[in-house]
């Protein structure tokens, strides 16, 4: 018997705000999957596209970047630049067909636990609907390299 | 007088005057069709200049090379607007001092050539204008366009992966593009290496699309990707995508002057969001 599919999501996340929030859901006892895997940063300005294309590349089946809302930055606008370097990103992204539904963009501030816990729920829902990243997964397997995450 | 004859008695004059040190422009190819790059010292040289409808590289990308500049003498070069703009962007990224190039330009419609008035970079803003209010698209290229835009992603991804196997990873697209300029590039990189170097598939569709992306507002789209490209990648396609990308997102037009600030190292308070949740 085969076991369901679980998918594995990668989250880079602001250690000021999202990363406070997973903490803030964590404290508070909610509850959300348990796929996936956080990588903090310490801002979402740090967050270079090629990091999702790293997760891609190491087998993730989604990424999730998040960081401080607008206004909200440590740096004062380091999620301001990230967010035009998303918008450019993400639309190449859909142009070479990676499916949008797979990179998602959130604002988690530091308070908004239960909006952490509700996202990587319904994030980690949605991806298992969609399986596994395929077309991605063969282009890695066509490579012979070690896939672990 | 040709216009190719009023640009060799110019180009001619700025040698022999010594304003400029040397003049970039082009010369006879390895066939009739094609032209490569000439760069003249004397003002001999100038009679091998051609400026004609085979001229299509641009040749901005030379004024960058390692101390060709730094002496601070004046350099004259052919350019068409899209080399224009690339001097721009290059300007606003501090890679050249615009006041050291003396601009020979020319523009090309259905195969003739006529000249553009004007010597330095600041002389075409209205031009720049012009170029920005009348993107123009060959109908091949839109037609390829929508096709891509009205595929599932799945299919979109196999297209492009069809198109990104075929890449030798031969970089020809990096060096001919005025606007990959760094000394070190990031698919060279190897603590930590981002992008396989290998050309298997992976490491193509992961090259091409870090391209895109570090060329997304700073492309001009002169095509010389997809000329110099040996197994016909449609890289002007991508680049384009961007650049329409950029302009409908921040309304920004690669290269519009010498003091337009880089898109992806500026933003706005109030630029759109609608994806983020």
């Amino acid at each position: 018997m085969s076991k369901p599919f679980e998918p594995k999501i990668v989250a880079f996340v602001c250690t000021y705000c999202t990363y406070a929030g997973a903490d803030l859901a964590g404290t508070s006892r909610l509850k959300y999957p348990p796929n996936i895997r956080m990588v903090r940063l310490p801002c979402t300005g740090r967050i270079s596209p090629m990091f999702i294309l790293k997760a891609l590349q190491k087998g993730a089946d989604g990424v999730l970047v998040s960081g401080c809302h607008p206004g909200d930055c440590h740096f004062t606008h380091g999620n301001y630049h990230a967010r035009r370097r998303w918008t450019v990103f993400r639309a190449l992204l859909n142009f070479t067909g990676i499916p949008l539904e797979r990179i998602r963009f959130s604002w988690i501030s530091a308070a908004e636990g239960v909006k952490f816990a509700e996202l990587i729920s319904s994030l980690t829902e949605d991806i298992r609907k969609l399986g596994p990243f395929e077309q991605y997964k063969a282009m890695i397997h066509e490579t012979e390299a070690p896939v672990s995450l | 007088m040709s216009i190719q004859e009023q640009y060799r008695k110019k180009a001619a004059e700025l040698l022999s005057s010594g304003e400029v040190k040397l003049v970039i422009g082009y010369g006879s190819g390895s066939t009739p069709d094609r032209r490569r790059a000439l760069f003249a010292r004397t003002a001999d040289d100038a009679a091998l200049f051609h400026v004609d409808a085979a001229c299509d590289a641009n040749l901005s990308g030379y004024l960058v090379n390692e101390g060709l500049l730094s002496d601070k003498k004046k350099i004259g070069i052919f350019l068409k607007p899209e080399g224009i703009r690339s001097v721009n962007i290059l300007a606003a990224e501090s890679q050249l001092d615009p006041d050291q190039i003396v601009i020979l330009g020319f523009t090309e419609e259905n195969g003739t050539v006529s000249g553009l008035q004007g010597t330095q970079a600041s002389d075409f803003t209205s031009l720049m204008t012009a170029l920005k209010e009348n993107r123009t698209t060959s109908e091949k290229e839109q037609a390829l366009v929508d096709k891509i835009e009205a595929m599932t992603p799945q299919e979109r991804f196999a297209f492009w992966q069809a198109e990104f196997e075929k890449c030798i990873k031969c970089y020809a697209c990096r060096q001919v593009c005025p606007m990959c300029y760094c000394k070190r590039c990031i698919v060279d990189n190897n603590q930590p290496q981002w992008v396989h170097t290998s050309s298997h598939t992976l490491g193509n569709f992961e090259w091409n699309l870090v391209r895109a992306f570090h060329l997304s507002g700073r492309c001009v789209e002169c095509g010389g990707c997809d000329r110099a490209c040996p197994v016909n990648i449609p890289l002007r396609l991508i680049n384009r995508r961007m650049a329409n990308e950029v302009l409908d997102a921040f309304d920004h037009f690669s290269g519009m002057n010498q003091n337009q600030e880089p898109v992806l190292a500026s933003f706005k308070k109030d630029d759109p969001e609608t994806f983020i949740l």
